[in-house]
């Protein structure tokens, strides 16, 4: 039987709210499942009958659940997929069954008697939650913290030792000496490498031991030995090791267990580097903060650049440490908005300072706070309306050699340039504030395709550096002149409305046919980025300053109507593809392949799909709900 | 056809105390399948039993029944090829008499179902004979003779599943109509697959009016 069970155990343990439960948990219920098989048109429950015996998980195939009204209409209410379940309600109700189940494919199922299923949900609080919550929301958690599982070993605080590698840590080279030199000699090297530890090798080039700080002070200083002594008679034996590729704790362990502070790190065989407890301490110091630090302390473009690459492998820490989408994109930006302003600073201090002030502005994701690994430059100078046509002069000779100057430095670290040319180093882009307020007013006042299509970029614009008010002074006067103009928002509704989800009717991923990215789809085209163009539509509407979509959501809670209604859930949908996403790029970034936006929806397990699914509905039905309010502005649209 | 069905004799209840009125989709049944050391009636015996209880078109994967026995003849080299089960495996197992009074229970009440059943049925016999049991009172019904039946009398279902010329053999059947097959090569695995063919027979013989158990012994007789 074995065999047969073990199909039915790992089929559920990828099926939720089956995979949820413990090992034991899923033997008992393969020990208790029997299956069924129903051709394509069987009717397999019908309205009003007696209630069903089993609670049924699709293994394969699929159902329609619809009711049919008094009138004999036929209402569908859903389509079920593999891994699927349904029967429950009606299985806990004890009463009728409420809807008709037919198998829209021949369709095999599991099923899983009464008895038994009230045994797990007696037994398995998770069980019962999950059939009878609202479903979005309780995936969410679960999700990510599967997601989050992934990467982790061991749960605890001191999570990071478990997730990170030896290997990752112990980049400080071997610094060695051969055994018959003397412990002042050995000493003197040390001090010259500024390192607490010296591995002693033979004359045939073999490791013998190590020596560390601590053989100094305790065998040499306290001892009074003398320093002219061969320093192979202080090396500690024998030589503790590990594995580049052991996690972070095997190495603490080692510490613990010899009562070392230095172990030595071999990769394949060969002798790579010592690892100390300072750097297992270090480690805990690799966080936002401490980057932040690096950033203030550096002065020129040069001392910036090896810190970009430093800031995506942080990124990648957070992520195992289990941060949140939302939390990782706003450390993001908030690490980009240091490294942008350095670079700012730099710039003021080789031009000197402006002849008007200036405030740098970002947009697009860069203003939403809603960075990933890859952001490319968004950015805008606003400045004071010059008083005089030979500030004006001034003004625009000197911004303009500014922003080049910015420009490249960010280029340098790690901000590719904007194809679309969006960059405060175009004229366009840098102006004094009149200006911009005619470029806003334009756009509201003919919405034509290209103002629509910049207004959704620069309307998410946020003072970034410099003279802030300038940026505040011109989103009140966006917020002033976007009052009652329905025409505006309605083209912006039809814009929205032209992107919809990839959901196919039998609720399944619409993917991409053919070309590079066949059977992907796009997370942040068709996921994201409909979701921030809906939560932007409504902040327009509601006139609030925020321009992170998070943050837009909080400030609307109370005001917007459908916010009040699904602010919880669009919140919740935004978290969790962001979350695939980032998780995607992490993926690609460890494996050193050029980052996008691109997943395979058949990769995912089926919570994932389960949510990617419920997250994709819940555009559908806002956006529909759109369709309804601006139907009559968007005739002609 | 239906008048076929209809007037058949006989009693309520088959010799096994079943009932043959009982609708094909609610019945009892025990798909079966035995590994045997050869095909030679004479000179070989049976090596292990494999079977499943289903409930109208229901398999109940908790209740199998799976045991290896010491063959009362020799293992041939020629039988561990197919079905891996060497001389250490079954030199510590009882041999079919041990098992038998545990399998005949696990058979009470319901309708055996197998493919070429007659074969297992003919080993199981002679087994049965030689220590000192009665015959098998279970009726039976053949997967292959029931398939036979069907492509004579397709009627509606599609012609694609009923092709004479191809094989009919336990895996070109599964094949044809898309029951999946993998893991090992053993008594309980086929009959996992015997069973799940039989589940799609169920679905079509209904179709093509088949109602009782009564009709189906009738038709699928091995």
């Amino acid at each position: 039987m074995a065999v047969i069970q073990e199909e039915i155990i790992e089929f559920l343990g990828k099926v939720p709210p089956f995979q949820f439960l413990d090992g034991a948990a899923l033997k008992s219920i393969a020990q208790n499942v029997s299956m069924d098989y129903y051709p394509k048109g069987m009717v397999i429950m019908k309205q009003n009958e007696p209630a069903s015996e089993h609670l049924r998980i699709i293994k394969k195939g699929g159902v329609k659940v619809f009711i049919t009204s008094e009138d004999g209409d036929e209402v569908v209410i859903d389509y079920r997929g593999e891994g699927d379940t349904f029967g429950f309600l009606s299985l806990i109700g004890k009463d009728k069954v409420r809807a008709n189940i037919v198998a829209v494919d021949d369709t095999i199922c599991y099923l899983l008697d009464k008895d038994n299923a009230q045994k797990i949900m007696n037994s398995q609080p998770v069980f019962t939650e999950y059939f009878l919550k609202s479903h979005l929301t309780k995936y969410i958690d679960r999700t990510y913290s599967e997601m989050h599982n992934k990467s982790m070993m061991y749960g605890g605080s001191d999570r990071i030792l478990f997730t990170s590698q030896v290997g990752d840590i112990a980049i400080r080279d071997v610094v060695s000496v051969k055994e018959d030199a003397t412990i002042q000699e050995a000493a003197l090297i040390m001090c010259q490498n500024k390192v607490s530890s010296l591995v002693i090798y033979d004359e045939n080039d073999f490791p013998r031991g190590v020596v560390t700080d601590r053989d100094l002070r305790e065998k040499v200083v306290a001892k009074n030995r003398s320093v002219a002594d061969q320093v192979k008679n202080i090396m500690s034996l024998p030589l503790i090791r590990v594995d580049a590729t052991d996690y972070c704790f095997e190495a603490v362990l080692k510490m613990i267990k010899y009562n070392i502070h230095h172990v030595l790190v071999v990769r394949d065989g060969v002798l790579k580097g010592v690892i100390t407890n300072h750097d297992l301490m270090l480690l805990q110091g690799t966080s936002p903060l401490s980057f932040a630090k690096d950033i203030e302390n550096q002065h020129t473009l040069e001392g910036l650049e090896p810190l970009a690459t430093k800031l995506n492998k942080i990124i990648g820490l957070l992520l195992k440490e289990g941060a949140k989408a939302s939390n990782i994109t706003k450390i993001i930006s908030e690490l980009n908005d240091r490294l942008v302003k350095k670079v700012l600073e730099i710039a003021e201090k080789k031009f000197g300072a402006p002849p008007v002030s200036y405030c740098w502005v970002a947009y697009g994701s860069e203003g939403r706070k809603e960075q990933t690994f890859k952001t490319d430059q968004d950015n805008a100078i606003i400045y004071a309306d010059p008083k005089t046509p030979e500030q004006e002069e001034a003004a625009k000779k000197y911004f303009a050699e500014f922003a080049v100057f910015v420009r490249d430095g960010l280029i340098k670290s790690g901000f590719p340039p904007c194809e679309a040319n969006y960059m405060a180093s175009n004229p366009q882009w840098c102006q004094p504030i009149s200006v911009w307020k005619k470029y806003f007013l334009g756009w509201i006042q003919h919405p034509n395709p290209e103002a629509l299509l910049r207004s959704v970029i620069f309307f998410d614009f946020r003072g970034l550096y410099g003279n802030l008010s300038l940026a505040g002074e011109l989103r009140e006067y966006l917020i002033r002149n976007l009052k009652d103009q329905n025409i505006f928002f309605a083209r912006i509704a039809s814009l929205i409305l032209k992107n919809r989800p990839p959901l196919g009717f039998f609720r399944s991923f619409t993917v991409n046919k053919e070309g590079e990215h066949k059977d992907q789809l796009n997370l942040k085209l068709s996921g994201i980025g409909p979701l921030v163009d809906l939560i932007r539509l409504f902040a327009l509407e509601s006139g609030i300053h925020e321009t992170s979509s998070m943050e837009r959501l909080h400030a609307m809670k109370e005001s917007h109507p459908i916010a009040i209604e699904l602010g919880d859930e669009i919140e919740q949908a935004f978290e969790f593809i962001n979350l695939l996403r980032i998780h995607h790029q992490l993926d690609q970034m460890e494996r050193k392949v050029p980052l996008d936006n691109f997943i395979n929806p058949t990769k995912l397990s089926n919570l994932e799909k389960k949510s990617l699914k419920e997250s994709f509905q819940l555009i559908l039905r806002i956006q529909d709900g759109i369709a309804e309010i601006y139907r009559a502005g968007m005739v002609g649209g | 056809m239906f008048s076929l069905f209809r007037k058949s004799s006989g009693g309520l209840l088959a010799a096994s105390g079943i009932d043959m009125s009982m609708p094909l989709d609610s019945a009892p049944y025990v798909v079966m399948d035995t590994e045997l050391t050869g095909l030679d009636f004479r000179k070989d015996s049976i090596v292990s039993v494999g079977a499943l209880r289903m409930t109208g078109t229901r398999i109940e994967l908790g209740r199998s029944f799976y045991e290896v026995v010491r063959p009362s003849t020799e293992l041939t080299s020629k039988s561990i090829v197919i079905h891996e089960i060497t001389h250490s495996e079954t030199e510590q197992k009882p041999g079919i008499e041990g098992i038998m009074e545990s399998f005949l229970r696990f058979c009470e009440g319901a309708v055996i179902v197998g493919h070429f059943i007659s074969l297992d049925l003919r080993f199981l016999a002679k087994e049965m004979k030689r220590i000192g049991y009665g015959s098998l009172k279970n009726p039976a019904v053949d997967t292959c003779v029931l398939h036979e039946w069907m492509s004579q009398n397709r009627g509606d279902l599609s012609s694609k599943y009923f092709n004479d010329a191809e094989s009919k053999d336990l895996f070109a059947l599964a094949k044809k109509f898309q029951v999946p097959v993998h893991g090992a090569h053993n008594a309980l695995m086929d009959a996992y697959v015997t069973a799940q063919l039989f589940q799609r027979f169920i679905n079509m013989l209904i179709t093509l009016g088949v109602r009782t158990l009564r009709d189906l012994l009738r038709i699928g007789k091995p």
